[in-house]
């Protein structure tokens, strides 16, 4: 266990926030971007660096300051790679062929839940996530109630996400 | 199950729907519930594969405008919720199951065996004469023939069996050893029972009341 004066766990903290900050960092620069991991490595280090040097005073949660230290460098990435991309193109991603695999596995695992799923879950989830209408839109298309939209959207998920751990 | 208020946000920061500082919100919030984050890394995979993945929904099309039309349909189910309509099914299987067994413990139905109150037709037997008070003993007993070749039961009563004969006329007059047995003042009872050639009881009488006054 790695703790530094502030009593903060950091094999903790890099274990719990790495996904988190990967994922806030994913959808901030889009996933095919290919340095978009360096970003989210570069985070976590700083972080544990301003925790080691007592920066994390515990005047906000652990969340909010790691949460804040991520927008940060997202806003300067993007601002450095606008200033490259004046000179340079982008170069081509290189994805992990095991990652790759296994979203594809997974892709494929939802893809064939979706399509067991019965008709009327079925449009519910074309409409409201493909078209992205919105749930009063989508419920005057199926001439259902709004609240029915919800209830039929969160079951669908519910049987895709059941239909994945068999 | 306590749910946290952000969940409604999920599917809004995925498509976009958020303004700027409603993303940020659920942002910094996602950074500190772990509940809320799992559902999104979830839901987010999910709409990923909806999104790329058009195929899944190419049954779709047509049912989506097919769901136009039974939109009717879709009102009336969305009566209840499933787990509502679920109950109902239940119930109205265990009531036909109740409806269908039951009969099945009953007692064996009646055996209708005809006796000598019975008829086999329904033929209407009517008495015309005495049907009210009189003032002696009748000389005869009359009542509507039921056509030729029909045999009669005559029965009179005083309480019980005063006499009985058969007849195949319509009319029948009292032997004096009856008129004898009949006292003004007592009330009396007569019915009348036609049979068919073949001996098949046809029509019945009502039984009619007549005082003989004195």
């Amino acid at each position: 266990m790695t703790e530094n004066k502030t009593g903060v766990d950091l094999d903790e903290l890099v274990l719990k926030y790495r996904p988190v900050v990967s994922f806030r960092v994913r959808k901030a620069l889009g996933g095919a971007t290919p340095d978009w991991e360096d970003v989210a490595d570069e985070i976590i280090t700083q972080v544990i660096e301003k925790v080691r040097k007592g920066e994390f005073r515990g005047e906000s949660s652990i969340g909010t300051f790691i949460y804040t230290i991520t927008s940060r460098r997202i806003v300067d990435h993007i601002r450095e790679k606008t200033k490259i991309l004046r000179h340079a193109p982008e170069p081509a991603p290189f994805p992990d062929p095991g990652e790759m695999v296994e979203a594809q596995e997974r892709a494929a695992r939802i893809s064939e839940a979706v399509k067991g799923l019965k008709p009327k879950f079925r449009e519910v989830l074309y409409l409201y996530y493909y078209k992205e209408l919105p749930r009063e839109e989508v419920a005057k298309q199926l001439g259902i109630p709004p609240r029915r939209v919800s209830e039929r959207v969160n079951y669908a998920l519910k049987l895709i996400k059941k239909d994945m751990k068999r | 199950m306590k749910t946290c208020r952000y969940e409604s946000q999920i599917d809004k920061y995925l498509l976009g729907k958020l303004d700027a500082s409603g993303s940020a919100e659920f942002e910094e919030h996602y950074f500190n519930c772990g509940s809320c984050f799992a559902k999104l890394t979830e839901r987010d995979e999910v709409i990923g594969v909806l999104k790329r993945n058009k195929s899944v929904f190419v049954a779709e099309e047509r049912p989506v405008i097919e769901a136009r039309k039974a939109a009717w349909l879709d009102r009336a189910t969305a009566f209840f919720t499933p787990r509502q309509w679920v109950l109902a099914g239940a119930a109205a299987a265990l009531l036909v199951a109740v409806l269908t067994v039951t009969p099945l413990f009953r007692n064996a139905p009646p055996v209708f065996v005809l006796n000598g109150e019975d008829t086999v037709r329904g033929s209407s037997l009517t008495l015309i004469s005495p049907v009210i008070d009189i003032g002696s003993v009748p000389a005869y007993f009359e009542w509507r023939s039921l056509g030729a070749d029909m045999e009669y039961q005559v029965s009179i009563y005083n309480g019980k069996l005063l006499w009985k004969t058969t007849t195949r006329d319509s009319r029948l007059s009292l032997p004096d050893n009856v008129k004898a047995l009949m006292i003004a003042g007592n009330k009396y009872s007569w019915q009348v029972k036609a049979f068919s050639p073949q001996g098949t009881l046809i029509a019945v009488s009502s039984r009619v009341q007549f005082t003989i006054n004195h």
